[in-house]
């Protein structure tokens, strides 16, 4: 092989030092919101320190918590009024202390959902969606005794579903979730869910790794085309590796047998404690319906 | 004596409550070439990434040229002289390259650096011809293959001329020729004195190459930061660390025991 020759540009060296100004400044937004999503997502999945506790729902049957869960859902939707969701708020309240899970973490991965219902609602507390008695009101503009309380309700109710489910994912293990929820639905479906939320992460990785790598490259400020160029060519190359990902996965599943039809272990028996917690927690739901 | 470049006390990093590295004290000198040795998961990329300003010790400080580096202070003047003077070559190059065509690519660093049109030209075609470039300039660099997606991911890092080269992984994936091509443009960039900290497993390019080794254990400290030969010759210091792996097996009648790596032997016989 011929030897490299080097560009005499290469050959300049700095002699200038390198210091910090001294001037701290916050970090950049979206670089921060980046790096937070990226956590949340791994937090979601690699936590599992919930799942391990000796709890309530822990000590029931991945199958049999899932149809629980199902049941009070379902009271949720199913309470007209305020005496039947606040029953199933104590419910609620109860299983989270019994599982041994935090109410402030709880709290945390609930309050999104809190927030954007709780924006969509809005409108509905003031006078021209829901007329009724004014109880507040500025510039011709009022908040209704009754549109506050439908959307209390409202908001209510989804805290309460989001809740639910959140005691579901943190106190069970994705493999035990997901098992569960392949005898209720299709194995086929189950398993594209699956798999879908598996190589999530594999995409995730590659999207964060991007942002490094052009934050290591980065020194001046770009201008706002180049951002967009920057952001539709990582667009492009996520779609590329997802393409690329699904057709790998497909040889690699056909490579191992893999002929359109999936079959799945049969699940255990289910136990006495795991048919009381099913059972109890359908009554709750047709006691909702009465209330 | 050469000016210190890192200098790292104590520094750790964790993520999502567990310890990706732990207690890292070094200091690597301008003209160094460092390897860092370390089975998967011992923390050789987080290493370098901290050294690289994108992740920030959770403990313990990291300085360059004196200056900690730190979220808070990595901003303005201070950003775009140690952007000029580190490069970072990422082990996947499809995350390092996201400009329309090759040529974009190597002169992505350049326009940040105010060249004059013809400069930047000069430049960029320069690199391109040195590296075998040239007849790739106006493809998209995701059509190209990956040795030659390994060759602009380094012509782009290349182009504002840095004085340190982080390299991670960077024979990983390479053919023989490419390997060879690689190893003579470190050579030839080592001859003036810039600093390289390569993150690998390749212990022929170690050998070859590296000074110096900085090795991690599997509990995510340094378990030895010494010369290269006195390293890589303490087989059980290789094993412990999970760099080689030892093995019994048979030719014919004789039994061996030996290593696999650059130091194995196969004097251990039954």
């Amino acid at each position: 092989m011929a030897e490299v020759k080097l560009p005499a540009w290469l050959k300049e060296a700095r002699d200038a030092p390198c210091l910090a100004d001294g001037k701290d400044s916050a970090p950049g937004f979206l670089e921060k919101n980046l790096e937070g999503i990226a956590s949340f997502f791994g937090k979601m999945v690699y936590f599992e320190g919930y799942a391990s506790k000796k709890g309530l729902l822990q000590a029931v049957e991945p199958r049999a918590r899932i149809l629980g869960v199902l049941a009070l859902v379902l009271a949720c939707v199913a309470a007209s009024g305020v005496v039947a969701l606040s029953g199933v708020f104590l419910v609620t309240l109860a299983i989270a202390l019994l599982s041994k899970v935090g109410l402030s973490a709880l709290i945390k991965r609930v309050l999104p959902s809190f927030l954007f219902t709780s924006v969509l609602l809005l409108p509905v507390f003031f006078s021209f969606v829901t007329p009724g008695e004014p109880i507040a009101g500025f510039m011709g503009i009022y908040v209704t005794r009754q549109g506050a309380g439908t959307a209390f309700f409202f908001i209510s109710r989804v805290s309460l579903m989001a809740s639910l489910v959140m005691l579901l994912l943190l106190t069970t293990r994705q493999t035990d979730f997901f098992r569960g929820l392949r005898q209720f639905l299709p194995a086929f479906f189950v398993t594209t869910l699956f798999m879908t939320f598996r190589y999530i992460f594999v995409l995730l990785k590659v999207a964060e790794d991007s942002t490094l790598a052009r934050k290591s490259r980065t020194f001046a400020k770009g201008s706002l085309r180049e951002s967009q160029d920057w952001f539709a060519s990582r667009i492009a190359l996520i779609l590329k590796k997802s393409l690329s990902t699904a057709e790998e996965v497909s040889m690699a599943m056909a490579s191992r047998g893999f002929n359109g039809k999936l079959d799945a272990i049969g699940p255990a028996r289910m136990g006495k404690k795991d048919l009381l917690w099913v059972g109890l927690a359908w009554f709750v739901f047709f006691l909702s319906l009465g209330l | 004596m050469e000016k210190e470049i890192f200098t790292l006390e104590g520094a750790g990093f964790a993520y999502n409550g567990s310890f990706a590295l732990r207690g890292i004290s070094l200091t690597v000198k301008a003209g160094e070439s460092v390897a860092i040795l370390g089975a998967n998961g011992s923390g050789k990329s987080t290493l370098l990434k901290m050294l690289d300003g994108l992740v920030f010790p959770s403990e313990g400080v990291v300085r360059f040229m004196g200056s900690e580096l730190k979220e808070e202070t990595l901003k303005g003047g201070f950003l775009k002289c140690f952007r000029e003077r580190v490069g970072f070559v990422f082990p996947e190059p499809d995350v390092q390259l996201f400009c329309p065509t090759v040529f974009d690519e190597v002169a992505f660093g350049p326009l940040q650096l105010n060249l004059s049109k013809d400069g930047l030209k000069e430049r960029v075609e320069g690199l391109l011809e040195m590296l075998g470039l040239s007849n790739l300039r106006d493809r998209p660099p995701y059509t190209l293959s990956s040795g030659e997606k390994k060759k602009v991911a380094i012509a782009s890092v290349l182009s504002i001329n840095p004085d340190v080269l982080l390299l991670d992984e960077p024979t990983n994936g390479l053919d023989p020729r490419t390997q060879v091509w690689l190893f003579e443009i470190m050579q030839g960039l080592k001859e003036l004195k810039k600093t390289f900290i390569i993150a690998t497993h390749d212990l022929s390019l170690v050998e070859d190459f590296a000074g110096r080794v900085i090795l991690l254990d599997e509990s995510h400290a340094i378990a030895a930061d010494a010369a290269t030969p006195k390293v890589l010759s303490d087989k059980d210091l290789l094993l412990r660390a999970n760099i080689i792996h030892e093995h019994t097996h048979r030719h014919g009648g004789l039994t061996h025991r030996h290593s696999h790596g650059p130091y194995s032997t196969h004097d251990e016989h039954e």
